[in-house]
């Protein structure tokens, strides 16, 4: 008979109880910070079936499982995926076990002393376990032993990408400072030291091929020594203590919290504020894994590769306002952090909203939308399409007149809304977060919209794009960009092309591509042109051209550096020309290019039929 | 005294006026140029500020200075190797010169202003460059000047702009949009001419006088800021967009014909030449001089000279000026 309380039991079960009511409390806080109109919308979201069954499926393959990480590095999604997946599988199995075989049943227990005994009872249950073996427990201890090894294989990995990224696929990893160093070697050292502690009695408490023939056998030589077990259990718990002491100031608090972003983006909240609410549920959801650092346009340089998103996030999270200031202002948003985080953080969201707290002293004069005047009663309309350049576009007239070629060209009944100057889309005043601002130029440019009477708005600049889109509240107008549209139009034979055997390779707008995944239009026009190459990265790993009005603080240099680095991914195949979809890519490459660079409306009209 | 051989890269300004002062030295120059003629930019100009003397005239004279010098033309250099402080020239032709020195006389190339899509050249018909305008003086002839009765001349293009990575100051355009300014004015009397500058920069001999000539005598009108925007009307004029900066409005003007004073850059090509001879770039992306006061014609390489606008934008006289010193910096160099 085992005895049923042990003091080594005491660092655990208080560690756990204090995680445990740290996280109770700051899900209530961060649930409390919530708009009103949120917390309506998160509460009813829990209870619809069907996000209530996505919120399972996806607690499970993003928590345990990480699919996104799998997709981009198969190896540290076995590493995260051994080390998630094997523990809750620990937990969940030694739960059945300790249920199954409940070494303590028939024992009377003081009520205090029965809840605590739940806690420990699972986590050390090779201490207090019965002797004999049956064949139910033989099989339950080979699953102990077989999540065992497995999560001490990701471990290993965990230390080799450590010691060595590039051995795992990554160029930089990121810095810690001696806090999280601390709770790294806690989590590293835990399940080994489960290991030689259930080892050390694997020889008449239950164990399987692992503790008891590689541990007990082998490594004890099979004796067993009860003072030496013991500081094995002690350390064990101890271990756990630490770690569990230590989680909710440190990154692993994005196990608890990562829980809490999945319901909460299930229910379709955003971030509205810099550090509450959504934002803080990201804030802590950061697992600061890195993966955002080697893709970050920035990391390029050697100063900036700390300004990546990781950086911010752990910035935002201790309230280092100046640093904060200083990241929210560089950053390109061109989303490519966002892409490729596992938790799907949106950090270029909670960027703006910082942009939002931010006064910039500007004075904006409106004045001039009220001389333009409307010419449609909405009623009649004048025409199909109408088309709006934006002010970018204006500054590239080859796309506008391409533009209008190719109207000409496939007969549309259309008009050209800004023939005379644009009114701004109100993009750059959303990147400066003057949302207030931006919206008399959306309602001024809504009403020019709407009272055309048609029925499609085909835009040329991926960042008028986006605003519309996401800002726009148009009725039934169908936005379009002019990729769309024009692959439409060759679809649909309005307009003919003769094909050349030029090489291409397409560069991706950011705000074309990763904000709205336009990716295959615009290559099903390039196939029809010519020879599509393709970049070394491209699609959703596309980099940005580095002109990006994004950023605020950029300097000239470091956009040229971001500009020279996309240019020689662009050229990985020799192209002859590069193609974009964006005024401003356009013209950020053509002053560094060594081809050609060409809006895909220009390459178009150089080869109708 | 044995005579001592002395590479003179670029048939330009600098080039020729270099030869000719090494020849005086006592030195045996030897020019090379890529072009089938000598003179480079020059020999394009009609005439030059401030006082519009015609080009030819003075290029002829400064020609015929060195006309007993070796000047190899359509020629270029695809190799230099230095031993024991003799450069081994490996030309085109596959003949190998050896020297004592090289003086580098590369010169600029005009800033392509089909990378300001903006000002649209090469889109729309009635913009021009500042080198098209001379070519017309000297020619009478370009299809895109018929008649026009409002003429813009758009300062600094391609010069102090961060948006085209050439912050610096062109130096000749101001002077230069002003003269044009003046000349295509006794051209179409009739026509308004409008400048769009940043600042002027009339700093020397003269400048200043051509600046007060073109307001009070034709009636040039100064308007201090940029054109940011072009664009083409229905009956196929153009539309500009500019901002009077010192009235703080913004101006809109229907043109007839377009003048981008199109700025310098560093010439294509060189850098070539730099990898050949190790010469490092300044942050303009020209060639460093040693030292910016005593050492102008110097560079890091000993034995390799430096004269005009290789280094950085220059006038004339500047170039000049440079082509002399850098020729008594060869003679101190061998004489040492």
């Amino acid at each position: 008979m085992r005895p049923v309380f042990d003091p080594f039991v005491l660092p655990f079960v208080l560690g756990m109880t204090f995680v445990l009511l740290y996280c109770f409390i700051g899900m209530i806080r961060i649930i409390w910070q919530l708009p009103k109109e949120d917390r309506r919308k998160f509460g009813r979201s829990l209870i619809t079936p069907k996000t209530a069954w996505k919120n399972i499926k996806d607690l499970f393959g993003d928590c345990l499982f990480h699919v996104k990480i799998w997709k981009r590095k198969p190896l540290l999604g076995y590493m995260h995926s051994s080390i998630a997946f094997g523990w809750f599988m620990i937990i969940v199995v030694g739960h059945i076990e300790a249920f199954a075989l409940s070494p303590f049943k028939g024992i009377e227990l003081p009520f205090l002393q029965k809840m605590m005994s739940n806690l420990y009872m699972t986590i050390f249950f090779r201490y207090f376990s019965l002797e004999e073996l049956t064949l139910k427990a033989q099989i339950l201890s080979f699953l102990m032993d077989f999540f065992l090894l497995m999560i001490i294989s990701g471990i290993i990995i965990a230390v080799v990408k450590k010691k060595k990224p590039r051995q795992v696929g990554l160029k930089r990893v990121t810095k810690f400072g001696i806090k999280e160093d601390l709770v790294r070697i806690a989590l590293w050292t835990i399940f080994p030291l489960r290991f030689l502690a259930e080892s050390s009695m694997a020889g008449f408490a239950g164990g399987s091929f692992l503790t008891k023939y590689i541990g007990f056998e082998l490594l004890f030589g099979g004796n067993y020594n009860e003072s030496l077990s013991l500081i094995f259990w002690w350390l064990y718990s101890i271990d756990l203590a630490i770690f569990m002491f230590v989680l909710p100031f440190t990154r692993y608090m994005h196990i608890p919290a990562e829980a809490l972003l999945i319901l909460l983006r299930n229910a379709g909240l955003k971030t509205t504020e810099p550090r509450k609410g959504y934002a803080l549920a990201e804030i802590y959801s950061c697992p600061s894994c890195g993966l955002c650092i080697d893709v970050c346009p920035m990391s390029e340089n050697k100063d900036n590769y700390k300004k990546t998103a990781v950086y911010f996030m752990r910035n935002v999270r201790k309230k280092k306002r100046r640093e904060v200031k200083k990241m929210t202002e560089i950053c390109l948003m061109c989303g490519k952090c966002v892409e490729v985080c596992p938790l799907g953080i949106e950090s270029i969201n909670i960027k703006m909203a910082q942009r939002s707290k931010i006064y910039y002293k500007l004075k904006s004069d409106f004045s001039y939308l009220e001389g333009r005047q409307t010419t449609g009663d909405g009623q009649k309309a004048r025409a199909k399409v109408v088309y709006f350049a934006g002010c970018m576009s204006h500054l590239t007239p080859k796309i506008t007149r391409s533009m209008v070629k190719i109207f000409e060209e496939a007969k549309e009944n259309y008009e050209f809304m800004d023939i005379n100057g644009s009114i701004c889309c109100g993009r750059p005043m959303m990147l400066t977060g003057k949302a207030n601002e931006a919206k008399a130029l959306i309602e001024k440019n809504t009403e020019l919209i709407m009272n055309s009477g048609a029925k499609r708005l085909v835009l040329s600049c991926p960042i008028c794009y986006k605003v519309f889109k996401e800002e726009y509240d148009l009725g039934g107008v169908e936005i379009l960009h002019h990729t769309q549209y024009i692959n439409e139009l060759i679809e649909d034979e309005r307009i003919s092309i003769d094909r050349s055997d030029k090489r291409y390779v397409y560069h991706d707008p950011c705000e074309l591509g990763r904000a709205f995944g336009v990716y295959d239009e615009p290559r099903n026009i390039i196939d029809n042109i010519g020879l599509l190459t393709q970049g070394k990265s491209d699609r959703d790993m596309a980099v940005c051209c580095g002109g990006s009005i994004g950023s605020l603080t950029m300097t000239l240099e470091e956009r040229d550096e971001i500009t020279s680095n996309s240019i020689r991914d662009l050229m990985h195949n020799n192209p002859e020309e590069i193609v974009t979809a964006c005024p401003l890519c356009q013209k950020t490459f053509a002053r560094k290019s060594p081809i050609k660079v060409k809006d895909i409306a220009e390459i178009v009209v150089e080869n109708l039929e | 005294m044995k005579e001592h051989n002395v590479l003179v890269i670029g048939g330009g300004p600098a080039g020729i006026e270099t030869a000719y002062q090494l020849k005086n030295l006592g030195f045996r120059p030897t020019i090379i140029e890529r072009n089938d003629y000598l003179g480079g930019h020059l020999a394009q100009w009609d005439r030059l500020f401030p006082a519009s003397k015609p080009a030819d005239e003075v290029l002829e004279k400064m020609i015929d200075q060195i006309h007993d010098i070796d000047v190899k033309l359509n020629t270029k250099i695809s190799n230099i190797v230095k031993e024991n402080n003799i450069f081994h020239v490996t030309l085109t032709n596959n003949k190998i010169l050896d020297f004592d020195a090289i003086v580098v006389c590369t010169g600029f190339d005009l800033f392509k202003t089909e990378k300001k899509q903006e000002y649209g050249y090469g889109i729309y018909n009635n913009v021009i460059t500042n080198a098209d305008l001379e070519k017309y003086f000297k020619t009478g002839k370009d299809e895109r000047i018929k008649d026009p009765k409002r003429i813009g001349f758009v300062h600094c293009v391609g010069s102090r702009d961060v948006k085209v990575n050439n912050t610096y100051c062109s130096k000749v355009c101001c002077a230069t949009a002003l003269k044009q300014a003046c000349e295509i004015k006794e051209e179409f009397p009739e026509a308004d001419v409008y400048c769009f500058y940043m600042d002027l920069r009339m700093f020397g001999k003269g400048y200043e006088d051509l600046y007060l000539k073109a307001q009070k005598d034709f009636d040039i009108k100064c308007v201090r800021g940029r054109v940011c925007e072009v664009s083409e009307n229905i009956e196929g004029k153009l539309v500009i967009k500019a901002e009077d900066t010192l009235l703080g409005t913004p101006m809109k003007m229907t043109l007839d014909l377009l003048v981008l004073m199109s700025g310098m850059e560093k010439a294509e090509g060189v850098e070539k030449i730099q990898n050949m001879l190790n010469l490092k770039s300044n942050s303009d992306g020209f060639i460093e001089s040693r030292d910016t006061f005593v050492g102008m014609s110097l560079t890091n390489e000993k034995g390799v000279f430096v004269a005009g606008a290789c280094t950085s934008p220059k006038t004339l006289p500047d170039t000049i000026a440079e082509a002399r010193a850098a020729a008594v910096e060869v003679f101190n160099y061998i004489n040492n």
